[in-house]
């Protein structure tokens, strides 16, 4: 598997070189090889998940390498889904590297389970990949809401000071920054919500609770009220600019505490 | 390679000389015409535009220094104008350098506005004269093209003419960097100046779709009204156009505030906080500066315009120097492509071999031919090279007529009939 992993992580350092390299040069032949690359590590890491699944029998999610690789995958899915709707490839320079790191980092770790093997048996119902995936697809979204408001808050500064670096040049424009930061945090929402709605029917099959008070739940429910009100607050009117792209990148911050932070915490949810 | 250009521009000679040198297209393919004459130009071209006019050749005979010296007589224009009146202008380029010239010149590296798009139409145009006049070749031909690619690197591989350097330009750029296109937008032209004008006119070719013109005076609005396709709107209701308009350009001779902030404001709401863009070139300003306060409202007065332009150029400057290095790994390419054309050695290579064959059948033979006398020995080998030489000219001939018409397949089956290597 290590080896399988080693192919996919080859592809994604030859994606983002090449988008980093595009980004700064504007080269379509480069933009290409990194699709390409990208293309081919996404393929190659699909199968690197499904082999995992099916060599351990439980869904790739207990040891912090599954959880990193799982969390890859997702974001380059993502990334994928933004180029196809935005041709928005400036947000590749940020992503791909990341995805690298993450998948570097899964391939050196070798920690043991996070879990405990009575929570590896709990998780063979179908509820557990509904709802870590769901989870896990949310953020990537709430990743994408996170670029798009740096990108847009970089650009509007710019803007009202007229003075413009050689990166503004290079960034989709605000509009299309707006447009992917607003649909991203509503996909990203919906997703979380079924996401945490799955996670409590699962907790209530395995005892009866719904809510536990663990710091990841309480952050989780945090994070959810956040992107709430950020589309609430984007829907009252047709385009809201700097104060949603601010509450995009507080909104990230809370993943990131939700999802390494409430690890450390400990809890409840012990895995991932 | 035998490449001559000679030229003048903006860089080496004042408008005087310029305008003194410069070629009408009729003029051009007249003088083409007259300048190739087979013995000493072979192919040629002239690129003659404001600031430059530029004669590429191909010299005939290999002479590089007759070339240039019939160049330069020539631009004397039958002797109308006197060679001390010119010659001190002009720049000579000799193979590389003339390649690297043409290449930058096409890539618009050599412009007075680096970046400026026009010249890589000027050059096509051009090209397509020559051609007509039937004064291209093989090599100018695959030199032009060549130089069309380098081109078409440059401004997609650099971001040479990619941020604006004229104030008119300026709207578009920022426009689409705010709206992503400028397709459906709506723009308010305010005062009837020419900068205005020709601004409207930019975002009308970059695909606005509504333009609204407010003057004080009806009748400049009107014309323009009709010459732009837009719609004239009464001065007094302007504060309720605002909030129709994406992008407002602001060009009156004022010397108040035409649009305060609480207009500004009261428009924003309207449109229900969408960003707007406005675009202030009159002095004293139309705009209150506070306006530029309001989340989600761009303003650019005239001196904003011009601090971005300027850095815009530097910025243009230094994509330059990264199409330099394209321009340089293009020049080796295109050496790449002659030595690949070129018959010389092909056909050097196919006349010997023959020739060969024939002394060493000669040397085979020579005994049974008994004794002879050196008269006859010569005879009899000159017999055996006017053969050979008979022989092969129809077949060389057949290759330079394909090399001519750049048909390399022809050439190739020839090299490997006759078993030449490269």
């Amino acid at each position: 598997m290590r080896s399988l992993l080693l192919a996919v992580l080859a592809a994604y350092v030859v994606a983002s070189i090449h988008a980093v390299l595009a980004f700064i040069n504007k080269r379509r032949a480069l933009q290409r090889v990194s699709e390409w690359a990208m293309v081919t590590g996404f393929v190659l890491h699909t199968a690197a998940l499904i082999a995992d699944w099916a060599l351990y029998g439980h869904y790739p999610l207990f040891y912090l390498r599954e959880t990193l690789s799982f969390l890859a995958w997702t974001l380059v899915a993502s990334y994928a889904l933004v180029l196809y709707r935005y041709r928005a490839r400036p947000l590749g320079s940020f992503t791909l590297p990341l995805v690298s790191v993450l998948i570097f980092i899964a391939i050196i770790n070798r920690s043991g389970p996070g879990g405990s093997a009575e929570a590896i048996s709990m998780s063979t119902t179908w509820l557990f990949p509904v709802h870590t995936t769901l989870v896990f697809f949310a953020y990537a979204a709430f990743f994408v809401v996170f670029v798009a408001s740096i990108m847009y808050l970089l650009q509007e500064r710019q803007l009202k000071l007229k003075k413009f670096s050689a990166i503004f040049h290079r960034l989709p424009s605000l509009t299309t920054v707006n447009e992917i930061a607003t649909s991203a945090a509503a996909i990203g929402l919906t997703l979380l919500t079924v996401g945490i709605a799955t996670g409590m029917l699962w907790s209530s099959s395995r005892d009866g609770r719904l809510w536990h008070n663990d710091p990841k739940e309480i952050f989780a429910a945090l994070t959810w009220l956040l992107y709430l009100t950020l589309i609430l607050y984007r829907s009252t009117s047709s385009w809201r600019g700097r104060m949603a792209a601010w509450m995009g990148v507080a909104g990230f911050a809370l993943v990131l505490v939700t999802f390494f932070g409430a690890r450390l915490m400990g809890g409840y949810h012990v895995f991932g | 390679m035998s490449i001559v250009l000679v030229g003048i521009n903006h860089k080496s000679a004042p408008i005087e000389v310029r305008e003194r040198l410069a070629f009408t297209d009729d003029a051009c393919a007249v003088g083409l015409r007259s300048l190739v004459d087979g013995q000493v130009v072979r192919e040629g071209l002239i690129v003659s535009t404001c600031n430059r006019v530029e004669v590429l050749t191909e010299t005939a005979n290999g002479k590089l220094s007759d070339t240039t010296e019939r160049v330069i007589q020539f631009l004397s224009r039958e002797d109308f104008l006197p060679r001390s009146f010119y010659e001190t202008h002009l720049y000579t380029h000799t193979d590389d350098q003339a390649v690297r010239h043409l290449f930058r010149v096409t890539s618009s590296l050599d412009s007075m506005v680096v970046g400026e798009p026009q010249v890589l139409g000027q050059v096509r145009r051009a090209y397509s004269i020559a051609l007509e006049a039937g004064t291209t070749g093989r090599i100018l031909n695959r030199l032009v093209h060549h130089a069309f690619r380098v081109a078409k690197r440059v401004r997609t591989e650099t971001g040479i003419g990619a941020n604006a350097v004229s104030i008119s330009y300026m709207a578009v750029e920022l426009g689409k960097k705010i709206f992503k296109s400028l397709e459906g937008q709506t723009a308010l032209l305010i005062g009837a100046g020419e900068m205005a004008e020709l601004s409207a006119r930019h975002l009308v070719d970059a695909g606005v779709t509504r333009v609204l013109l407010a003057n004080r005076t009806e009748e400049p609005a009107a014309r323009l009204a009709t010459e732009l396709g837009g719609e004239a709107v009464s001065f007094d209701e302007l504060s309720s156009y605002l909030a129709e308009a994406d992008i407002v350009i602001c060009s009156t001779a004022a010397d108040h505030y035409v649009i305060t902030e609480q207009m500004a404001r009261e428009a924003l709401n309207k449109r229900r906080n969408r960003p707007s863009f406005f675009i202030d070139i009159s002095v004293p300003r139309n705009i209150d500066p506070a306006v530029g306060d309001i989340p989600n409202v761009f303003v650019f007065d005239i001196d904003d315009l011009e601090s971005v332009i300027l850095s815009n150029i530097r910025e243009r400057e230094r994509e330059a120097e990264r199409a330099e290095l394209i321009v340089e790994s293009e020049i080796m390419q295109f050496q790449q492509t002659l030595r690949m054309l070129d018959i010389g050695p092909t056909i050097g290579a196919l006349r010997q071999k023959l020739q060969d064959i024939a002394k060493t059948e000669m040397t085979n033979q020579r005994n049974r031919l008994g004794s002879l006398t050196p008269q006859q020995e010569r005879a009899v080998e000159a017999l055996l090279m006017a053969t050979v030489n008979k022989i092969s000219h129809p077949l060389l001939s057949h290759m330079r007529r394909s090399y001519d018409a750049s048909d390399s397949e022809t050439i190739q089956a020839w090299r490997d009939i006759f078993g030449l290597e490269e």
